[in-house]
C-alpha cells in the first residue's frame, strides 16, 4: 500500500509541475501573437485537409512567417509511443514547433516559410520512432 | 534541491510489474524502469541505438531466491506492424547476469494495441544455479476514454500470469497511467499482493 502511496504521490506531483510548465508556455506565447483564423480545412487546391481543427488552430496561432508539414503517419496509437516523434524532431534546429494529433494520426511540424521541406528526411524520422509517415501536406501560415 | 533529492530517493527505493512493456525507445533514446512484484524488484535503464533494439543494464533483488544480481539485457523488435490505427510488436530479449553467467533468461514478448484496445502477452525463462522456472503473461486493456496528445491517459487492464515454481494462474487488475514522459501501473492480486512499474522516457 505505502508502495502504491507513493507512486500515486510522485505521477501526481509529476503532473501538477508538467501542468503549471505546459500553462506557463502557452500564455506567454499568446502574449506575443494574434490568433487569425486559418485554412484547417481546405487548401488552395481543394485538397482536405484531416486535423483537428482546434488542435490545429491553436498550434499555428503562435507561428507567423512560417509554413507547416501536415504529416500522416501510421502506427502512432498512443501518447507515450508518439513522445519519441516529438524529442527527434525537437532536436533539429529548423523545426519552430512541432505536434501531435492522435485522433487523426498526424504530425504538425513547423518551419520557416523560406525552408524547403523534404518529405524524406520526415520520413527517415518517424521511422526513428517505429512509425511509418505516409503522406504530408504543407500549409503556409 | 531538497525536494528533488527526496524525490530521487523514492524512485529509486520504489520498483517496479511488466517490465517488458516498452522495451525499446525511439533511436537514440533512453529509458529509466523501475518494477516491483512478489518475485523481485528492479531498475533498468536501456538506450535505444535505433528503433529496432534497446541494451542495458538491470539491477535486480530477486524475492524470491533472496538474491541481489547485475543484469546485462538485450531487446530486439523482430516484427512491427503500423496501421492507420494500430501498431502490433514482437520482441525478443535476454538477459546475462555480470557476475555468473549461469544465471540469465530468455523471452518472448508481444502486444497488439489500438487507442482504445490493449492486447499483450509474454514467455520468459529464467535459469541460475539454484532452480529454472518460466513466467508467462497475457494482459488485456481498454482505454476509458481517448486522450489527446499531452492528456493524462487512463488504461483499465486485467492480467493473467503464471510462474512455473508455483504453477498457478493469478488474474488481477491492472491500472496504468501515462502523461508525458512518465508511466505508471500497477495492479493487485490477494496472493502475490502489489505489482508497480514506473517509467521515464528521455
Amino acid at each position: 500500500m505505502k508502495l502504491i502511496g507513493i507512486i500515486l504521490f510522485l505521477f501526481s506531483s509529476w503532473m501538477v509541475a508538467s501542468d503549471h510548465s505546459h500553462d506557463h508556455m502557452d500564455h506567454s506565447d499568446m502574449m506575443h501573437h494574434s490568433h487569425e483564423g486559418h485554412a484547417h480545412e481546405e487548401l488552395v487546391d481543394g485538397e482536405k485537409l484531416e486535423v483537428n481543427p482546434e488542435r490545429f488552430d491553436k498550434f499555428v496561432a503562435t507561428l507567423s512567417n512560417a509554413q507547416v508539414a501536415v504529416v500522416s503517419v501510421k502506427g502512432m496509437v498512443c501518447d507515450f509511443c508518439a513522445r519519441g516523434i516529438e524529442k527527434t524532431f525537437q532536436k533539429d534546429k529548423n523545426v519552430k514547433k512541432i505536434d501531435v494529433d492522435l485522433s487523426q494520426g498526424k504530425v504538425l511540424v513547423a518551419f520557416d516559410k523560406g525552408f524547403d521541406i523534404n518529405f524524406e528526411d520526415i520520413k527517415k524520422k518517424i521511422l526513428a520512432n517505429g512509425q511509418n509517415a505516409t503522406g504530408m501536406q504543407v500549409v503556409s501560415i | 534541491m531538497g525536494i528533488y533529492r527526496y524525490i530521487l530517493f523514492f524512485y529509486i527505493i520504489i520498483a517496479s510489474t511488466n517490465i517488458e512493456a516498452r522495451p525499446i525507445s525511439y533511436s537514440g533514446g533512453s529509458t529509466l524502469m523501475m518494477f516491483s512484484d512478489n518475485m523481485k524488484d528492479s531498475i533498468y535503464y536501456h538506450f535505444s541505438p535505433t528503433y529496432k533494439y534497446s541494451i542495458g543494464i538491470e539491477s535486480v533483488k530477486d524475492n524470491y531466491l533472496n538474491n541481489d544480481y547485475s543484469l546485462l539485457r538485450a531487446t530486439y523488435l523482430i516484427n512491427r506492424k503500423n496501421t492507420q490505427y494500430s501498431q502490433r510488436n514482437l520482441y525478443i530479449n535476454a538477459g546475462l547476469s555480470i557476475n555468473d553467467t549461469s544465471n540469465n533468461f530468455y523471452g518472448i514478448h508481444g502486444d497488439w494495441e489500438t487507442r482504445r484496445w490493449f492486447v499483450g502477452f509474454g514467455f520468459k525463462k529464467l535459469n541460475n544455479k539454484i532452480i529454472d522456472y518460466d513466467q508467462k503473461h497475457l494482459q488485456l486493456g481498454v482505454a476509458p476514454y481517448l486522450g489527446e496528445y499531452g492528456d493524462l491517459h487512463t488504461w483499465l487492464m486485467i492480467k493473467t500470469k503464471k510462474n512455473s515454481l508455483n504453477d498457478d494462474w493469478y488474474t488481477y487488475p491492472v491500472l496504468k497511467f501515462f502523461k508525458g514522459n512518465v508511466l505508471v501501473e500497477f495492479g493487485y492480486n490477494d496472493e502475490t499482493e502489489w505489482d508497480a512499474h514506473f517509467m521515464y522516457r528521455f
